[in-house]
């Protein structure tokens, strides 16, 4: 159920050629199909389920799987509704909606087997698979500047993801050793059950290429580069996907070996790693929105920093990983949200560039006061659900006795609230440029839009008992 | 018996090692394509021999996949590349060779450092060869970030992934078919979107220099 309807849409998105409209209406309803799939699961693994299918428990569902599977079929849905070829001049042709339509659903697809698939290779040649369907679709739009990017996008993405199956070959490696060739050996399950007995310095090893590797993916500094060029060259529901989900994936499978590494060799070799990269992705993050003068670039750096800071969090024994994991939900609907906005105002406004945009408020209202809306949430104030999660980070921090780690961790988010704040004043305010129509025109994606940022309000406000307990068992898999 | 085996899959490892190294000193794409597809067989040919000492009839399959994907295909789809950009070659990566051929090996010597514990644990006949592996892996990374056209890239990064599947072989006895499978199909999209893209940079920028890719700033 969760997987169909992605593979459907793409496999009639290839089979409709040329591309008519209904394709994208038939692909936008499959996606509701996905994200009530993940809703169900969500209700199954709640009443204490693991779900598990397929010869050799091929899949399996827990409650770290359910809550990354919410997201991605979430933002899967947006991308679907809001994405090219649904009629009305959106600036794709035919033929480019087309090839959005084939390879956004196999990119979802691939995100959604990588979070369910319970063994450790598969999970790798899924997170691999995405790479290459995102890369195809960051030049939907050929330039220069595209093509770049989807070059950089492509190596990089490619040689990280390569040591991280160098990782997971040294995981393997271990489990041989110690238990000689299995049919399921692969089996997250099954390398959980024996991580106790693993070889410490062989399992360390392997992290380190695990963590580079799918950190790389991640967009954890220093292996972030090709980062902040493909979230701003690619169309902007591409944009969304990757900076909403493509992250949290790629930090699923670190969490997954998380969990085997600190059942071999204690938490204290992860945490140290994780507060490493994190610091240093916050850091750069935090320091490159100050001279930003593209506002896609800017959203795209402010996902660096808040992967930085989830990465931190995982470090901060319990409370921290409950913190962390809400962070990574709200991130996913605030950013997402940002990137469909950036995309409208990039569609009006033709430019890219923080200058080039004035008088938002004056030339599109409502799109405007999203947009300043989900950048307050962006930035962590109240009363976005990304201001709660934060605050519980912090507590964490100081629960576990880190405070100056967290003191350096609030001066970095500091920066970045400077500095986006600047930058979003100059966008709202002012008279818009002679020559950029006035007007929301087509208004209708503001309503889904709408609807996340008032989820992430909602977010701010209460915490759900249905997601507290999800977050609970999470909590109880990672083992920090 | 086992000796021979441990012996003859050291000098294989080597082989994939040294057809590695050649990227390092050999100007010309074509060169290069020749390295990449001799140590692919060769790589297929360790896989053979870990099959046959090993008694693991599954990897005979590996083997022959990986003949056929990495010596066969994929050198073809390269040499049309290479012919289509005839007139690029690479002139001065960022690294002159006498430097390259020093930092080479250093990385292998760090390969051997990092993969002592790997050979403490393993009791496999094999386990003498898994530094030069690693050492493969690393060298290739160097390749890929000291050269500047798109295509020596993309053969640095076969290379790494040969590196890679040589450590499986030689560490675990291959893992399980079914992922490798998976695997050889990732890297042969991989490869064909690559391909797209190098002929896009191609039309775009008419050269595949990766130094001309930096308009993209801060």
């Amino acid at each position: 159920m969760l997987l169909g309807p992605p593979l459907l849409g793409a496999l009639l998105a290839a089979a409709v050629k040329p591309y008519r409209r209904f394709v994208g209406w038939t692909n936008a309803l499959l996606s509701l199909f996905s994200l009530g799939a993940a809703v169900v699961l969500w209700r199954h693994v709640l009443a204490g389920d693991v779900l598990t299918s397929g010869p050799g428990e091929f899949l399996r569902a827990d409650a770290l799987s359910t809550l990354l599977a919410l997201c991605v079929s979430l933002v899967g849905a947006l991308a679907a509704w809001l994405g090219p070829g649904m009629g009305g001049d959106d600036g794709y042709d035919g033929a480019q909606a087309r090839r959005f339509r084939i390879f956004a659903n196999l990119f979802t697809l691939m995100m959604l087997f990588a979070v369910v698939s319970n063994n450790v290779g598969f999970m790798w040649i899924a997170i691999e698979a995405t790479t290459i369907t995102s890369a195809m679709l960051i030049p939907l739009h050929v330039t220069k500047e595209s093509v770049e990017a989807s070059w950089k996008y492509i190596l990089i993405g490619s040689v990280g993801i390569a040591l991280a199956f160098g990782g997971t070959v040294l995981g393997y490696f271990d489990f041989v050793n110690l238990a000689g060739h299995r049919e399921a050996a692969l089996n997250w399950t099954v390398l959980m059950a024996s991580a106790p007995r693993l070889h410490p310095q062989v399992i360390q090893l392997a992290f380190v290429f695990i963590l580079v590797g799918y950190g790389t993916k991640a967009g954890l500094a220093p292996m972030h580069t090709w980062l902040p060029d493909a979230h701003s060259e690619a169309p902007a529901p591409l944009s969304a996907m990757m900076s909403g989900v493509l992250l949290a994936v790629a930090l699923y499978a670190v969490i997954r070996w998380e969990a085997v590494v600190n059942a071999a060799v204690g938490t204290k070799f992860t945490d140290d790693l994780f507060i490493a990269m994190g610091l240093l992705s916050l850091a750069i993050g935090a320091f490159s929105l100050v001279i930003q003068r593209n506002y896609k670039r800017m959203l795209a750096y402010s996902s660096i920093e808040h992967t930085g800071l989830i990465c931190v969090g995982l470090a901060l024994g319990p409370l921290g990983t409950f913190a962390a994991m809400l962070h990574l939900l709200n991130h996913a609907l605030a950013k997402s949200t940002m990137f469909f906005l950036a995309g409208r105002v990039l569609h009006r406004y033709r430019t890219t560039e923080i200058r080039g945009v004035s008088g938002l408020l004056t030339a599109m209202p409502w799109t405007g006061g999203l947009f300043a809306a989900g950048m307050l949430a962006v930035i962590g104030l109240p009363p976005f659900g990304l201001f709660i999660s934060e605050f519980a980070l912090f507590r964490a921090g100081f629960a576990v006795g880190r405070p100056w780690l967290m003191g350096l961790v609030l001066a970095l988010l500091a920066v970045a609230f400077v500095s986006m704040i600047g930058h979003l004043n100059r966008m709202l305010y002012g008279a818009p440029a002679a020559g950029v129509a006035v007007g929301e025109g087509n208004a209708w994606p503001l309503v889904p839009l709408g609807l996340c940022v008032a989820a992430l309000v909602v977010l701010g406000l209460t915490l759900p008992a249905p997601l507290r307990a999800l977050l609970t068992r999470i909590v109880e898999i990672a083992g920090s | 018996m086992d000796s021979v085996f441990s012996q003859l899959s050291v000098m294989g490892s080597s082989l994939v090692l040294i057809f590695g190294l050649i990227l390092l000193w050999r100007r010309g794409v074509t060169a290069y394509i020749s390295a990449f597809t001799w140590q692919s067989a060769v790589l297929s040919g360790v896989t053979a021999l870990v099959a046959y000492f090993g008694h693991d009839h599954e990897l005979y399959w590996v083997a022959v996949a990986l003949f056929l994907l990495k010596a066969v295909v994929i050198p073809r789809l390269l040499r049309r590349m290479e012919r289509r950009f005839a007139a690029e070659r690479e002139l001065e990566p960022y690294v002159n060779t006498a430097t390259s051929l020093v930092i080479s090996g250093l990385l292998v010597l760090f390969g051997y450092a990092i993969t002592r514990p790997l050979v403490a644990v393993s009791q496999l006949p094999t386990r003498a060869a898994m530094p030069l592996a690693m050492g493969l892996v690393l060298v290739s990374l160097f390749v890929i970030v000291s050269r500047k056209k798109a295509l020596t890239q993309v053969i640095g990064f076969l290379m790494l992934e040969n590196g890679l599947a040589l450590l499986a072989v030689l560490g675990t006895y291959g893992i399980p078919l079914i992922v490798e499978l998976g695997v050889f199909l990732d890297v042969l999209m991989g490869f064909l979107v690559m391909q797209i893209f190098i002929y896009q940079i191609h039309e775009t920028f008419e050269s595949i220099d990766v130094e001309q890719l930096n308009r993209l700033r801060h």
